[in-house]
Formats: C-alpha cells, structure tokens, sequence
C-alpha cells in the first residue's frame, strides 16, 4: 500500500509500470505492422494492376494505421498479465487498483478511434475514385462477360463474332467489362488485378482495369453457384497490343 | 485421476472415429462410382505426331431407365458411366450415340467446337466446327482448374434427334445421332465435365435437376499417367 | 389458510388433466412422425401433376414443405404447446398445480425431456442441444477440412461437399445464436437480476421446443439432394436447389419464431423484472450483452422469416420473386438476408463479450473499468449495426453509389467495438489476475478478437473488398469473430456458471487442456485460411489450385487440433457433470446476485426478493 502510495506521488506517465507498458507498446505496434503488412504483400503475389498495386498498398498502410491500436491493447493486457498472477482454488487479495472509470482516458480512446475511423474512410474513398477512373477512360475496349453454370465466356463486342473461353487483353489498355449470367449469381474476377463484380442473371454490372504487367493470370468465379463452382475458372492472357492484334485478327476479328 | 485421462483420451477417440464413420460413409455414397477407362486401339496419326490411340463409347439418353437403379428415372443421363478415366499424352476418340431431342440452346457459345484435334467434330460423317445453336441436344465440355497443369477447355455440341425421328424399340432407343471427335489428352490431371445445354426441365434456369446432381450430366474426367 | 388448502386441493383434484402428464418429448417425436407421413401421403395423392407448360415442377417442394409442416404442427401438439392456448379458449386457465407441475416441479430427470417452464430447465435443455448442434456442425467442419487436405479433392462427391458446407454454415450460426443466450440467458440471467422466472414461462419453453423442431429438416435435407447454396441460401441458386432447400427454408422459418418469442421474452423480463433496487447502472454488463442481442434479433429474424418464405413461393408456387426470368430479383433476397445477416453477427457477439466483461472484475479482483463506456459501446453496435449489411453487397453491382455511405457505417463500428476493448484492457489494468480458463479466454478473446476486427477493417474497405470479397479471407475473418471471440465466450461462459448449474466445478486440468488446443489449432487453422485468402482461393470450393495446398494442410492440421481439444472439453463436461467435486454456492466469491442463491438453486429462485443497494463490482472499494 505504501509503495502504491509513494508511486501515485509521481506524475502518472513516470511511473514504472506505464514506461514499461510504453515501451512494449512500441516494440509490439513495430513488429505487429511489420510483420502483418509483409505478411499481406507477400501472399497477395505480384500485381498486375495499378488497382491491385492500390490495394495492396492501402491494405499495408491500414496494418500500420491500425498496429499501434492492437499494440497499446497487447501492451496493456502483457503487463498485467507479468504482475500479480495467482493461481488456486481461492480469489487472490482484492487488487489495490480501484478505479473504476476514467473518462479522460475514455475520451482519448474515443476521439483517437474516431480519427483513425476517418482515415480510413477518406483514404478508402480517394482510391476508390482512382479505380473508378479505368471506367471512363474514352480509349477503353469492352468486353462482354458471360457467366454460365460452370463457366465463363468472353465476347468482344469491338470486334463482332470474336469470343472466347480464356480471355485476352492487351496491355496497359483499359478494359471494361460488361457482367452478366445465363442462370445464377456468379461473380467474376481477376485474382491478380483485384477487380470483381458479381454477374447477375437479368442485369448488366460493370466493372474496369487496366492490365499493366504481360503475362497469364486467373478468372474465378467467387460467388458460389452450385455443383462445379470451384472448377469455374478461366485464365487471362494479358499479352502486347500487337500480339493482342494478331490473336483477334486469328479469331475472325479485324484488328 | 488415471480415470479421467482415459477418458479423455476415449472420447477423442470414438469423436475421431465416428467423424471417420461418418466420412466414409459420405464418400462412398456417390451415385455413380463406376469409372469408364477408355480401350486401345493402336496407335494414330497426330499433328502432334504419332501417338498411342484410345477409343471410348458414350450414350446420352432421354431418362435414366437403363441404370438398375435410379432415383430418378426421368431424368436425362449420360451412359454407360459418368466417370471418364483416359491416358495422358495420348490421343482418344469419342463415339457419342445421343438420342435425345433438343431445342435452341441459351448460350450459343457452346454451339461451337472447342479443344478437340484439328478443331472439327463428325457428325454423321461429316466435319464441321460448329452445330446449328437452334437444334442443340446436349454438350460434352471439359475443364479443369486455371493452373497450367491442368487448364483444359474441350466443347462438343452434339445436335438433337428430332421429335419425329426419336423412336423406341422394345424399350431400347434407335436412331440417335452420331458425333465421333479426337482429341489430344495433356499432363495428367482430375477435370471435370458437364453439359452446357440447359436440359433440366422443370428447374430454376433448366440447371437443376440432372444438371446439378452427381450421376446424370456431369462426372469426373481423369487424365492418367499409365 | 384454510380457504387457500381447499381452493388448491379442490383445483388439484378437478382439473389437472391426465393429458399433460402424458405428454413429453417422445409423444411429440411419435405424433410429428405420424403428421408427416399422413401430410406427405395425402399431398401426393391430392395435389395435381406438374405439367411440362410449367417452367417450374412444383409438385414435389409442396409435397416436401407440406410433410414438414404436418412434422411441426404433430411435435408442437405432441409436446404440449397447444396445451395452454387451447385452455384460455376453453375459459379454464391452468390451475396452481397445473402450473407447478408446469414448471417441473418433483419431476426429477424427466422435466428435462418435457415441456417445462422452469427457467433453469430451460436453460439446461438449451445448454444440451447447443452442444449438440456445435457436435454435428463440428463433424461437418471436419469432413471439409478433410475434403480440403488435397487440391483435387473428390474424397466427397462436389454435390454432398457443398451440402456440408451449406449445413456446417447454417447450424453453426444457429448455434452459436443459442449458444449464451440460451443456456446462459435463461438458466443465469432471471436469478442475476433478481426474479423468480421469466416474464412468460411458457413461451421460454416455446422458444427451446421449436428449436428441437427445426432440427430434424435441416438434417432431412442432407438426404433430399442437399442444398447447394452454401448458409446464405441465396437466390436465385436457392430455387435451383433440390429439395433439401425446403428443409433448409423450413428450419428457418421455425427459428425465427423462436428467436422472436425468446427476444420477446427476455427483453420484458430484463425491463420488467429486475428486483428492487437494480436500476439500469446496477445491473450486470453481461444483461446488457443478452438484451443488445436479443432486441437486434427481434427485427432482424421477422426478415429473414419473410425471405425464406419468398423463397418457399418460388419454390412451391411458381412465383418470382427472385427469378429474373419473371421480373424478380436476387438483389432483393440478398438486401432481405444481410438486413438480418448483418445485426446478427452482433447478435452472437455481443453475450459473448458481454460475459467475459462480467467475468472481467470478478478474475481480476477490481471494478470493471467505466461500466458507462461498455453500455455506450454496446448500444452503439446495436444501433450501427442495422445500418450496414450492404458492405457484404460491395460487389454484387446492386448499387455502386452507396458502397460509399456503406463504408462510412461500417468503419463507424470500430468505434463502439474500440470501446469494449477498452474496457476490458482497463480492467485488467494493474488487476491482480487470477488465472482461470474465464480469465484465459479474456485474452483469448483480445487476441483473437483483435485480429477479427482488423481484417474486418480490410474487408470494410471497398477497393481491398474488390481483392478479398468472396475468398477464403472472409471465411477466416468470421471464423476469428464468430468462432475465435464468440465461441471462446461461451466456453468461458460454461467453465465460469457450470458450477451453478450442476453443483460441481468443471474438471481444471482437462479444461486447460482443451483451452489451449482449442486456441492453438485455431490460429493456425484460420492463420492459415487467410493466407490462402489473401493469394486468393475462392470460398465453398471443393477442389482447388495446387498453389494454395501447404496453406490447406495448415488449416486442416489445426482443425484436427480444434477437434481434439472439443471433443477433451465435452469429456470434461460430461464427467465433472457426474463426478465432479462439489462446488460451494459461491466458488468465485463473486458479487452477483446468481451467486448469493443456494445450489442447486430452488424452484422460483430466491425465498424472499433481494433488494439491490449497489453494482456489483465493488471489488476493492469494499476495504477502504
């Protein structure tokens, strides 16, 4: 009680369980927003558009945003956790920390979580509005996409006649694609460009991309829909504006 | 004590076995376990080259009468099996006996021949690359999943019998048509394979039904290594 | 005195009825048994042929529905439900030995298996089933993560797998709906504030008996062709279906009510009933966490319940309001279903935290920190989260202009659930920490909550929803919430009132046994799972890219591990239950009122009504 008491003289941030809590606050926000925003770039692979690259970049920025939240929770519950444990059948003494409320306290947490809420709200809408841009861009080709219990097909109304099971793309063209259904809910997207849209039987969705790296990447279907929905996959070939070219000029397209 | 680890330990493992009860059970509860393996037949003339040659005979009926046992014997089945298993690296040729009748199919994408050798199927005896999209029967389209080791895309439209012409003998049906096609099997892999034309009236979109039940109009098509 | 002697032994003697004391849970199995069959035999005979002009065969859902229904209607009679009612309308409501009798009075083991309205029975029947349910949801879970340990799969046919995860999906959630409210909400909370029943004993024992109800179609739909929707059900793949989404729809449906009753029913008890004395800032948090829960659910499941009966329409009547070939839409079903889907996660989530920070003060030995900011927290939530169930629409292309307002809400819910975080970290603030399970899964519950609630943060997010909606990643994310905090607060729960509940203490060492196998293979499992997530495997498959297969063997690895630590703790459960050592009234030397009354506790709980003077976490103060 008296050591309590002699503790309680000093101005609260100097006591030692605080600075000892401050500094595990620290160590843990660095390594939990290092590690998790590594951990999150390194399993969503190499981008191949700039809509990923967005993604990927905002998901890293919100683990470091949030980090020192989990961190101060983590700091706070490990030091208790290092002081006064008690094991046994009876409860240990009453604890000599009485207070029950704090509403300065309340009040840093509350505004502080606010704050953090509006970050992300704000940022989130900014790079909505950049995704969104593929959309207008006046130079985009479309793409008509047809989801079918179990597969996807892929017309190219700029080119009337051409379709295709695997989808071909140029690069660093925007597309937009024009979603629809045969049957059920599908939802088509492009794993590594981070775009989706559900396909809808009976309506036309949109959604748009710019492709940015040449190479094969993959169509999922992401909406379940019945019996062979984990084979509803196509590949998309995002190849050079010449080869792009040649590819609708060998389907009976003029290029 | 003693008792209680026991316990423990017996309850973990009558959980775990009635859980591996449970999933035997499940898996051996498909409705069509029968595997079809495709027959030699010699070798074949490719423009891959020369490689070993297989033949497989399939039927696609009207209902389902010809299995022993059906729970729905109405339903539109292909036959004799749903279960495909053929040699990698190896050409095969189908001989498809449909004797089913058709109408326009919803998605004329797959009134197109995709994926089989020189691209063309027969039809009757004669070759063509795409079917009438308003005389459709049934389809016979294989896929795998999007990795390049088992990216596969095969669609074989087969034209329907017309009413007129769909007759019975002795419960046997005559006078299907004929649609034979090659093609030219890649690394081993499980694929799987259905129907693209909508035929499971009286359902949601005419994809119920057949269409999305194990045993009627979609299987396993297993590409072997042997 | 001697006029009450005469009114209950002339009572007793002219109108307790044989008939309910025949009644009880193997009459109601034998008579709904009986109704369906009769239903289903005069249903196919009665109702005309499909014919081919139909679009829609709906001859055999309305055969199947109607033998369902006839299976509800027989269970409800034959349980004694009517029993009541059919009394008022005959203008002889029951008499005081009725009621008693009712209640379980001198029953022993057999009030367990009637219609009983005793809320601690309640509360134990609803303990059992919930357990029950979690076993068969568990046995689910493990056929997938068995399915799922090689990329092909195929160990289970494509149509029975996605029959698994659809069941897995929706009884888990049912469970872990009842999970705190109903064994924890009935058996403990009338006694926490102080009353001798609930506000309506009979529909208390309504709400438990239609649960026992709709079980039996939902698994009936495992062996009707299964669903193969997965627990969303959604349109217009629902119609689709074969029969097996009858029973999913039916089951449903009979939840819902029950919800509603049991919402109904707590919220008067907990407005009206509380004792003297226990004004709104005396009364326990984990009140709080079960009222919150059950008022989101009172206009929450009416939704649902309409959509599954749409659903039924289109299924057994031909009309169209989700199919597209008719004008309809499957937008609408899903703004129907995430209107609920969305208030329910909180549902589950808010008498899981609601317990552990009332478990909180009582294992730390100090107040629970600023008691007004968990109230705040938790009307917040409540209140948030009926505004924001179209984030899980972000890609569904319904409207794209509101994914912006959408966003807004549901980041705006970090804020009231920082809150709870708060309490509890300031809780355990220089507490002295008395290590038990309750209080291991106060950290469990930070940790595993923590992580729920960031990736929740992605997911809230529109662009990095573009990356991750429908994925594994989601899958992960709910299982952190629902599972990892929700689950972990029920265990908690059981380990924290078994003793009030059995008279004997939870066995220690199995149950710190399974309390770290059950949170070690868990994150790993769902670690795991959103590894996968992030590189992208889509949800409900059954086959995969061999790319994803180390995180698979990971995540089923750690399922097997969840698997031995549950099935230690129901061993657990199930011996200290029987051979347990006795527990004393008080064993926590908490400061509750649920605490204060014998074990077993008596009928009608306290002899004389408490008053109440204080809160009850005047841990500490009491000294100085």
């Amino acid at each position: 009680m008296s050591q309590t008491q002699t503790q309680d003289k000093a101005p609260w941030w100097k006591r030692k369980d605080v600075k000892e809590t401050a500094t595990l606050w620290v160590i843990l926000s660095v390594l939990i927003g290092g590690l998790a925003g590594e951990v999150i770039a390194r399993s969503m692979g190499a981008p191949a558009s700039e809509t990923m690259e967005n993604t990927i970049r905002m998901m890293k920025i919100f683990t470091w945003v949030s980090a020192p939240v989990a961190g101060l929770v983590g700091a706070i519950a490990l030091k208790s956790l290092m002081q006064k444990r008690h094991y046994g059948d009876t409860p240990p003494a009453e604890s000599d920390h009485e207070i029950a409320n704090s509403p300065k306290a309340s009040a840093v947490w509350i505004v502080t979580s606010g704050l953090l809420c509006l970050f992300a709200l704000v940022f989130g809408m900014i790079v909505m509005q950049e995704d969104a841009k593929s959309l207008q861009a006046p130079n985009a080709i479309h793409v008509n996409v047809t989801g079918q219990q179990w597969l996807w097909n892929f017309d190219y109304p700029d080119n009337a006649g051409v379709r295709s099971h695997d989808l071909y793309l140029p690069v660093d063209r925007p597309v937009i694609f024009n979603v629809s259904a045969k049957d059920v809910k599908h939802s088509f997207w492009i794993v590594q460009m981070g775009v989706k849209v559900d396909a809808n039987p009976g309506y036309i969705t949109q959604t748009a991309v710019t492709p940015n790296k040449i190479g094969v990447f993959d169509v999922r279907c992401a909406e379940l829909c019945g019996l062979l929905h984990a084979y509803m996959q196509s590949q998309v070939h995002v190849v050079s504006q010449a080869d792009y070219d040649a590819w609708i000029k060998s389907q009976g397209g003029r290029a | 004590m003693n008792r209680r680890i026991v316990g423990a330990f017996a309850t973990v493992v009558l959980g775990a076995g009635l859980i591996a009860g449970i999933g035997t059970y499940v898996s051996a509860a498909k409705a069509d376990t029968t595997i079809l393996d495709a027959t030699p037949a010699g070798t074949l003339e490719t423009p891959q080259g020369t490689l070993k040659h297989f033949t497989m005979d399939l039927s696609i009926y009207p209902d389902s009468f010809f299995k022993t046992s059906s729970p729905h014997p109405d339903w539109v089945s292909y036959g004799p099996s749903t279960n495909f298993r053929v040699p990698a690296h190896s050409a095969i040729t189908f001989t498809m006996k449909q004797y089913d009748s058709g109408e326009p199919i919803t998605n004329d994408f797959f009134a197109r021949v995709a994926g089989t050798m020189n691209g063309t199927i027969n039809i009757d005896g004669k070759d063509v690359t795409k079917v009438d999209a308003n005389t459709i029967g049934h389809t016979f389209t294989v896929r795998g999943l999007s990795n390049g080791k088992s990216n596969l895309f095969i669609n074989v439209p087969m034209p329907m019998v017309p009413e007129d012409k769909m007759s019975e003998n002795e419960g046997e049906y005559i006078n299907p048509t004929i649609v034979k096609f090659t093609i030219i099997t890649g690394d081993a892999g499980e694929y799987v394979w259905n129907c693209e034309f909508p035929c499971g009236d009286g359902t949601l979109a005419r994809f119920g039904g057949p269409m999305s039940s194990q045993g009627f109009m979609s299987g396993h098509f297993i590409v072997t290594d042997n | 005195m001697t006029t009450t002697m005469d009114r209950t032994a002339s009572a007793g003697h002219s109108a307790k009825s044989p008939l309910i004391e025949k009644l009880n849970v193997f009459t109601a199995f034998g008579l709904g048994i009986i109704l369906a069959v009769v239903f289903y035999v005069l249903a196919a005979k009665l109702i005309p042929e499909d014919t081919d002009a139909m679009l829609i065969h709906t001859k055999h859902d309305q055969i199947i529905l109607l033998a369902m229904i006839g299976w509800f209607i027989g269970f409800m009679v034959g349980i004694g439900a009517l029993i009541g009612p059919f009394r008022w309308l005959l203008g002889k409501d029951l008499s005081h030995d009725e009621n008693m009798f009712y209640a379980g009075k001198d029953l022993g083991t057999k009030r367990y298996f009637r219609y009983t309205t005793d809320h601690k029975v309640v509360g134990i029947q609803y303990l059992v089933t919930t357990m029950i349910i979690f076993g068969v949801g568990g046995i689910l879970a493990m056929l997938i993560r068995t399915n799922l340990g090689n990329p092909e799969g195929g160990w289970i046919h494509p149509q029975a797998y996605n029959a698994i995860v659809g069941i897995h999906g929706i009884i888990m959630i049912v469970g872990t709906i009842i999970m705190i409210t109903g064994p924890f909400g009935n058996f403990v909370m009338p006694i926490m504030i102080g009353a001798r029943d609930m506000a309506f004993p009979r529909l208390n024992a309504l709400s438990f008996w239609l649960i026992v109800a709709a079980i039996p179609p939902i698994l009936s739909s495992f062996f009707l062709g299964g669903i193969m929707t997965g627990w969303t059900a959604y349109e217009p793949l629902a119609s689709e279906s074969p029969a097996g989404m009858d029973g999913y729809i039916m089951f449903i449906c009979i939840f819902a009510i029950s919800t509603m009753v049991a919402g109904a029913n707590i919220t008067a008890t907990v407005v009206r009933m509380r004792a003297r004395g226990m004004t709104w800032n005396r009364t326990p948090i984990f009140i709080y966490g079960v009222v919150a829960s059950v008022a989101l659910a009172l206009p929450a499941f009416p939704v649902f319940f309409l959509s599954q009966i749409m659903s039924a329409f289109d299924r057994a009547m031909g009309t169209t309001f989700y199919n597209p070939a008719g004008g309809g839409s499957g937008w609408l079903y899903e703004n129907l279903f995430w209107l609920m889907g969305h208030p329910e996660v909180y549902v589950i989530l808010l008498p899981a935290i609601g317990a552990l920070m009332e478990m909180a003060p009582v294992f730390t030995r100090r107040p629970l920190f600023s008691f007004n900011v968990a109230v705040m927290g938790i009307a917040g939530i409540c209140g948030l989260s009926a505004l924001v169930w179209a984030h899980h629409m972000y890609m569904s292309g319904w409207a794209p202009l509101l994914n912006g307002p959408f966003m807004l809400t549901t980041e705006l819910i970090s804020i009231p659930t920082g809150m709870l975080f708060l309490v509890l970290v300031g809780t355990l603030w220089r507490g002295r920490l008395w290590l038990t399970v309750p209080m291991a899964s106060i950290y469990a519950l930070l940790w595993n909550f923590m992580i729920g609630g960031i990736t929740g943060i992605y997911l809230s997010d529109v662009p990095a929803d573009g990356a991750l909606h429908g994925t594994m990643f989601v899958t992960a994310h709910f299982h952190y919430t629902l599972m990892g905090a929700g689950l972990t607060g029920a265990v908690a729960s059981l380990s924290y009132w078994f003793p009030k509940m059995t008279g004997r203490m939870l066995d220690r060492r199995l149950s710190w046994v399974s309390f770290w196998m059950v949170q070690i293979g868990f994150n790993v499992a769902f670690i795991g799972m959103f590894l996968v997530g992030l590189a992208g495997q889509p949800r409900r498959v059954e086959s995969y890219n061999a790319m994803f297969n180390r995180g698979n063997m990971v995540t089923t690895a750690g399922a097997y591990v969840i698997m031995t630590g549950m099935l230690i703790l129901l061993f657990a459960v199930v011996d200290s239950w029987r051979n347990g050592i006795k527990a004393s009234d008080n064993p926590w030397f908490a400061k509750t009122l649920e605490w204060s009354v014998p074990t077993p506790v008596p009928l009608e709980n306290f002899a004389t009504l408490p008053v109440v003077t204080t809160d009850a976490y005047g841990y500490g103060k009491a000294k100085s």
